[in-house]
This record gives structure tokens, C-alpha cells and sequence, in this order.
């Protein structure tokens, strides 16, 4: 028999500079946190609406000898696994053996600072040799790796690279472990930093960026929106710790939701074109999982990555699993305000659903002012956010480039109904 | 051994925030929360600082004089193309 599992930490980097509830409270007044990003990067500098967390100093919040073993992505994500794991009310300097909690982190890319350092010193420096840590700073396993060292966790230490979905992956598998017994807790979530002059420069090239300047970049992402014009790129991390119910119970951890169902699909057709039956079965799947209804789901925090191709299916494949309830359902997509932070961005948005569950308010899909006629036929929540619902069941979907999708079942069954 | 002290208590400094006055030539490195892969950075610094090119097989140095001593007994070889 499953499990139940339990989410009793959160905690993220938030490129606002705040809390998590200072950044809450900025999705829920459709505030974005996207603005013109520009360096002096040759031969041609880098200037793109973009996602930052640029009042995070590692060396402060970390330490200079522990930061200075991470690249970017990792340290922004030992930042948020070890706010989650303090939020859990667990002591983020205890190094004791704990063998039956592991972790699962996602990240699309992992340490591309670290590459691309080496690459300049090699190519454009003229130098010989590369860092000595190019290799432990650069490989994908190493946020994950630095968070079993630091917390002691024995019982695996997985790293789930699948794109955009990356992190809800994660979060799902990790979920599946302590469903099935194999662990009693995992801290999961996922980190990414895609604005290295290379790795931007390839989304460039996908012809999938939404172009903005100085004056219009907060706008730039507007998912489902008639005049959408594309994706925008951000660095960012989100922790949550996953427990078994009656483990949690038993120590007085607050639960802060529960997460109560996982689906995971491929679409096995197109690197880059979605398809809305892969995306159906995710749904589908993850309902089922949580032994629930499309009846049930009260909030859907959708992918909305506000690309041509993405939107439509996105909602096609709402409108194929919740039928004619779909005009009901509301679903907003926060990339609209946080941008898609990669390998991070299912963590961001599964605790921006967490956090949507527990004060009962929706945030909404800002920047939009006309529905794309193709993205029509759910309950689209624009203008500010939709409060006292009663919402208490949500999916959070994570649909990825290489037809990867891993959609999220979150309950939180204190609310009212 | 001056030049290369200095490098060491320098990159020590900065990196793990250690007091120079503990970096002398008796200090173990064990003490000192010198791992493994802090050594190759280490051994990377004195390279670059020094310009010499050290072995792929260099011995496991137990004290900040020992490791001065490999650089030191290095520090004139040609560097590999």
C-alpha cells in the first residue's frame, strides 16, 4: 500500500531579494521580478529580459570556503535546501548519519560557470590548464552531493537532469521513494543559473527568447497571452522536504501540504514540439496517483511558458482531461512573473502551490490584457489574484523539451472545502 | 621559502579565512581543513604564482613545509608544452 507523504519544508532563493513570503506576496499582486539583462560579454554582449537573483551573495550567505566549492546553481541551491531543511525544524549544521533520508535534486544544466570558465581560459586566455575543481564545480550531482555531505543524508543522492522538467521530476521521484518505503524522508527541490554567456546565447538561437529592453522587460513574459513572444531565462532554487505522513506526525513537523500524487510520461514524438496526449496521460496519471478527480483539482499552476507551441497544448490537454469543468478551472502561470528558471522552476512553482493551498489565493498570470483564442477554455486568473476559493487541491505541470512531463498532485485538506 | 609561504598563507587567507600566523613550516594539513582537493588548488596556486609545471604524481605532503618542499625542489623545471 502507498504511503501518504508529506511536505513539511519550503524554502527558496527569491530573486526579489526577500523571504518566501515577500516573494509570495509579489506573485500574488502579479508583481515580476524580470528585467533587463545585459553584460559586457564578447564578441557581442548579452541584452535580454532576464531573471536574477542578484542581491544573493553565496560568500555571505554560505561562506567563503563552502561557496567557493559550488558553482552558481549549486550554491543557489544549498541556499534553499538548507532554508527548507530549517524550515522542516531540522539543524542545518548537523552532520550526524541520517540513512533513512536522502535527497533528489533537479537541475538542467548543473555547474555552467564552471565550463564556461575553463573554456575562456582555454580558448581565450590563452592559458593551459583549467581549475582543479572544474570537475566537482561543473557535473550535475554536486548540488546534491554537497547537501548529503552537509546534512548527513545516507539514503540516496540522486540528481534528475530532464530539462524543464528537472525539478518536478525530482520532487516526483523523490515522492515515489518514500511512498514505497524506501526512504522515510528526501529533500528535493532544484537549482539552475542558465545565464552564462554560451548557454544564453544557445536559447538565443532556438529563437524562443522574449525580446525586451530597459524600458518593457518586466512585461516581457506573458504566458497564454495573445501577444506572447516568448520564454525568459532566470536563475533560480527551490527546496522542499518531503516526509512520510505518520513519520512527520510522530515528531511534530508541521505539514505544510501533502503531496499526494506524481505523473510522469514521455512524450516519445519531438525534441522541442509538444504533444498534448503525453501531456494528457502526466495528468491523468498524477490524478489517479492521488486517487482524485479532475472534479477535485481546484488550481492548476500551469507550465505557461509563453512560447507559440507550448501555451496551446498546455491548455489542450487541460481541456481534454478536465472536459466541459475545464471553463471552471482556474490556472495561472507564475513564469509570468519568476520567468523559467530551467531545472529550478517546478521546485519555485510547487511551492508557490504549497504556499497558494495554505492562504487560500491563487496568484494570477500577470502582464496578459487578451487570451490567446488558441489557450481559451479554462478559468484564467488575470488582473490580481483569486482569493478564499477554498482551494485545497492543485497540480503544478512540468512539461519538458524532449516531450518530458512530470506533473504534481498537492493537497491541502485543513482548508474548509 | 618566503615566496611560496606567502602564496599559501595569501590563498588560505581569502579562501578559508585561516589566521597567515598558523600557516608555518610544522603546520599539518589535517589541522588546517586542507582536503584533498583544497591540496590541487593549493598546488595550482603555487603553480600559476611560481610558473612551474608540477608532476601528475606529486607525493601527499603532511605539513606546509613539506608542500613548500615539492614546489621548491620543482620550481626551476621547464614547464611541459
Amino acid at each position: 500500500m502507498k504511503r501518504r507523504v508529506a511536505i513539511t519544508g519550503v524554502g527558496l532563493v527569491s530573486p526579489f531579494g526577500g523571504d518566501r513570503e515577500d516573494f509570495f506576496a509579489h506573485m500574488l499582486a502579479g508583481e515580476s521580478c524580470v528585467r533587463h539583462y545585459t553584460t559586457d560579454d564578447k564578441p557581442r554582449p548579452l541584452s535580454m529580459p532576464a531573471v536574477r537573483c542578484d542581491r544573493f551573495d553565496a560568500d555571505a550567505v554560505l561562506g567563503k570556503a563552502l561557496s567557493s566549492t559550488m558553482d552558481r546553481y549549486a550554491q543557489l541551491g544549498f541556499a534553499a535546501a538548507r532554508e527548507a531543511w530549517g524550515d522542516a525544524g531540522f539543524n542545518a549544521t548537523d552532520r550526524s548519519e541520517k540513512n533513512d533520508c536522502g535527497v533528489s535534486w533537479g537541475t538542467a544544466l548543473g555547474g555552467t560557470l564552471a565550463y564556461e570558465r575553463g573554456y575562456r581560459d582555454l580558448w581565450q586566455n590563452g592559458r593551459e590548464r583549467v581549475s582543479p575543481l572544474s570537475v566537482v564545480l561543473g557535473m550535475n550531482n554536486a548540488a546534491s552531493a554537497h547537501m548529503a555531505i552537509q546534512f548527513g543524508l545516507g539514503n540516496s543522492c540522486l540528481s534528475y537532469t530532464v530539462a524543464c522538467s528537472s525539478a518536478s521530476a525530482a520532487i516526483g521521484e523523490a515522492y515515489r521513494r518514500i511512498a514505497a518505503g524506501d526512504a522515510e524522508m528526501m529533500l528535493t527541490g532544484g537549482s539552475d543559473d542558465p545565464l552564462c554567456y554560451g548557454v544564453a546565447r544557445a536559447w538565443e538561437a532556438l529563437r524562443v527568447i522574449a525580446p525586451g529592453d530597459a524600458d518593457n522587460s518586466v512585461r516581457a513574459c506573458r504566458p497564454f497571452s495573445a501577444d506572447r513572444a516568448g520564454l525568459v531565462l532566470g536563475e533560480g532554487a527551490a527546496a522542499l522536504v518531503l516526509e512520510e505522513w505518520e513519520h512527520a506526525v510522530k515528531r511534530g513537523a508541521t505539514i505544510l501540504a501533502e503531496l499526494a500524487g506524481y505523473g510522469a510520461t514521455s512524450d516519445h514524438s519531438h525534441l522541442v514540439k509538444p504533444d498534448v496526449r503525453g501531456q494528457v496521460r502526466a495528468i491523468e496519471m498524477a490524478l489517479a496517483d492521488a486517487s482524485l478527480a479532475p472534479g477535485d483539482i481546484d488550481y492548476v499552476n500551469a507550465h505557461g511558458t509563453a512560447t507559440a507551441e507550448g501555451d496551446p497544448a498546455e491548455i489542450a490537454a487541460l481541456r481534454h482531461v478536465f472536459g466541459a469543468a475545464a471553463a471552471g478551472l482556474p490556472v495561472s502561470g507564475t513564469k509570468s512573473m519568476h520567468g523559467h528558471m530551467m531545472g529550478a522552476t517546478g521546485a519555485v512553482e510547487a511551492v508557490i502551490t504549497v504556499m497558494a493551498l495554505q492562504q487560500d489565493a491563487l496568484p494570477p498570470t500577470a502582464h496578459v490584457e487578451t487570451i490567446d483564442p488558441a489557450c481559451t477554455g479554462v478559468r484564467h486568473i488575470l488582473g490580481g489574484a483569486l482569493r478564499g476559493t477554498g482551494a485545497r487541491v492543485a497540480l503544478s505541470n512540468s512539461f519538458a523539451f524532449g516531450g518530458s512531463n512530470a506533473v504534481l498532485a498537492i493537497r491541502n485538506d485543513r482548508l474548509p472545502a | 621559502m618566503n615566496d611560496e609561504l606567502e602564496i599559501v598563507r595569501e590563498f588560505l587567507k581569502e579562501r578559508l579565512s585561516i589566521d597567515p600566523a598558523r600557516i608555518v613550516s610544522e603546520a599539518k594539513l589535517e589541522e588546517l581543513d586542507i582536503d584533498s582537493l583544497m591540496l590541487l588548488e593549493l598546488f595550482f596556486e603555487l603553480e600559476e604564482k611560481l610558473d612551474v609545471n608540477l608532476s601528475q604524481d606529486l607525493p601527499t605532503p603532511k605539513t606546509i613545509g613539506q608542500m613548500i618542499e615539492i614546489v621548491r625542489g620543482l620550481k626551476n623545471a621547464p614547464r611541459a608544452g
